[in-house]
């Protein structure tokens, strides 16, 4: 990276970042401890185990935070969440096809929110996030990710660079670009 | 309207498939056999007799394979141009033992290709056997992603649709390739075209208004559609050349020689229809039969849509005033959706759709399928049933 386009962001206190463990750790808690203890009766006795298998769990946009909370900003070693480049109150995840009963299509919107507003690298933010939960999130899930509206300059250029099947599937295939991503990924746990 | 609809109905799998994407599957011009692109980086080959793989073509391409296309109106050889993320295209060729009848025509020795570049590059089959190719033309007029490319039907004519959202036409004039026309009325990226058949014609009841409608076509020829990221199909008529005959009898009369391209070329090509609004994500590829005259679309919400086009009867218009201009008024149409099939590879995007001549046991003369290519590597063959 030849100049720190923003040598100086905000960074958030990861301790602060929301999580699911911390209201977990909570109920956990108020649960007496005879109680936490003893293993749950139904899953081991379940007979239709079959059926169980093929049910996924549902997933929510806690989930979809944590999948990408940890991706590395590609000019600091500083995660999207600590950046609060992505946050979970710009997560949103709604049925695909509202008008089709019973479509498992889900899509999952991302707003992602550039440090600086002029950020060359938000395409390349924008595409880690998107190969990120595409990879992790089962097919049904059809991603979008996109710039916050008005945090940067060329946010609808941005978006359609993101939303084109045919760009991201080739970038896919750009050794070089995959290398920047990849190193992005590296702090993914 | 969707009280006698037909029923798509799944005819069968081509198998096996590819276990990645696969982008496009572009039926033979002649023979009843398919070819269908995938980021595997083969072109796997099947048959449209019993929907088995004939064969792989592999190792040609270092990256996924986007595209492929027939070369048309050969005899005896089959060949093949694909076109790859790796920014080469291919061309292969296969000597059928059982050589049929071609005719032997002038067109079908062009080749267009298209890129991410913005360009398009229209190439001449020198067809000296030794795979030589000649540049024809370079347009880089596109601002964008040049997303697809089509031949016209009979006229040497290209269509191109992309990323910046137009579509334009270019035909050759004074062996010059050039723009003709520019339309900007998709509000995404164009991601597919296709031509009209010449001969198909609109579904109605009175025959003497069908005759009235070809005429009128007459005149402008083969019509366009277009799909699109802004999640429309549409299609596009060119304004009969008499219509712009006055401005250039205008010119004309001016006397005043002209160094730059002769109005004459330019071509106005107007929106003729919007279709039912069906899909709710982008549409990624459109197929009218040149046999029914149907149109099919297919797109990332995994839906197939059939659409049919017929023949409003015009209603007798009691005010006597304009009697004159109403016998010359074009006649309507309108589009009807025939068949939805939703999911109809699962959970997964279409990302191609096509229309073939039926070749397995039990097909009647005539008949037709269509061939969607998805995200999982699956191609389906579906029947239309009455």
């Amino acid at each position: 990276m030849a100049e720190m386009q923003n040598s100086n962001p905000t960074i958030l206190n990861v301790a602060d970042l929301p999580t699911r463990n911390r209201a977990a750790q909570k109920t956990r808690d108020s649960i007496p401890e005879i109680f936490a203890a003893t293993p749950d009766l139904v899953d081991f006795l379940s007979s239709d185990s079959e059926d169980d298998d093929l049910l996924e769990e549902p997933i929510d946009e806690q989930e979809i935070y944590d999948l990408i909370k940890y991706i590395s900003d590609p000019e600091h070693p500083i995660s999207l969440g600590e950046l609060a480049v992505v946050s979970l109150p710009d997560i949103s995840i709604k049925p695909t096809l509202p008008d089709v009963i019973g479509s498992p299509l889900q899509t999952v919107t991302v707003l992602i929110t550039p440090t600086i507003t002029h950020c060359s690298l938000a395409t390349v933010i924008g595409l880690g996030v998107r190969v990120r939960l595409e990879q992790s999130l089962p097919p049904r899930f059809r991603v979008d990710v996109r710039i916050k509206e008005g945090t940067h300059s060329t946010g609808d250029e941005v978006n359609k660079q993101l939303g084109d099947k045919e760009r991201v599937a080739a970038a896919l295939e750009n050794g070089a670009l995959m290398q920047v991503i990849a190193k992005m990924m590296e702090t993914c746990r | 309207m969707l009280t006698m609809a037909p029923n798509l109905t799944l005819l069968s799998d081509l198998t096996p498939p590819s276990l990645e994407r696969t982008w496009l599957t572009a039926p033979h011009p002649t023979l009843p056999l398919v070819a269908t692109c995938s980021s595997d980086k083969t072109v796997r080959v099947y048959s449209l007799t019993n929907f088995k793989l004939l064969s792989t073509i592999t190792g040609g391409h270092k990256r996924s394979v986007r595209t492929c296309a027939w070369k048309p109106h050969v005899q005896g050889e089959s060949v093949l141009a694909t076109g790859s993320f790796d920014a080469t295209v291919g061309i292969w060729r296969r000597w059928d033992s059982y050589g049929r009848v071609g005719v032997m025509v002038a067109v079908g020795m062009l080749l267009a290709t298209c890129a991410r570049d913005k360009s398009i590059w229209i190439w001449e089959d020198l067809d000296d056997g030794d795979n030589n190719f000649e540049t024809v033309a370079v347009m880089q007029e596109h601002g964008g992603d040049v997303k697809c490319v089509s031949w016209h039907p009979v006229e040497e004519c290209l269509a191109s649709g992309g990323y910046d959202d137009t579509i334009r036409l270019w035909r050759e004039d004074l062996d010059d390739w050039g723009q003709v026309a520019c339309i900007k009325k998709h509000e995404g990226t164009v991601w597919a075209l296709d031509w009209e058949g010449p001969e198909t014609t609109p579904h109605s009841s009175e025959q003497s208004l069908q005759a009235q409608w070809r005429e009128q076509r007459a005149l402008s020829g083969p019509r366009l559609v277009s799909c699109s990221d802004d999640r429309t199909v549409r299609i596009w008529r060119r304004l009969p050349k008499e219509s712009a005959l006055p401005s250039t009898l205008s010119s004309a009369a001016t006397g005043i020689p002209s160094i730059i391209r002769p109005t004459g070329t330019d071509e106005t090509w107007e929106e003729d229809a919007v279709l039912p609004q069906s899909h709710a994500l982008v549409v990624y590829s459109v197929a009218w039969s040149h046999k029914s005259g149907l149109l099919a679309s297919v797109g990332a919400d995994g839906r197939i849509v059939v659409y049919e086009e017929r023949l409003v009867a015009s209603t007798p218009d009691t005010d006597a005033m304009d009697t004159e201009s109403e016998s010359r008024a074009p006649l309507k149409t309108e589009w009807v959706i025939l068949a939805v099939v939703n999911g109809a590879h699962g959970i997964y995007e279409i990302n191609h759709v096509a229309w073939a001549k039926r070749a397995d046991r039990g097909s009647s003369d005539g008949e037709e399928v269509l061939i969607t290519t998805a995200d999982d590597g699956s191609v389906k063959v579906w029947t239309l049933q009455p």
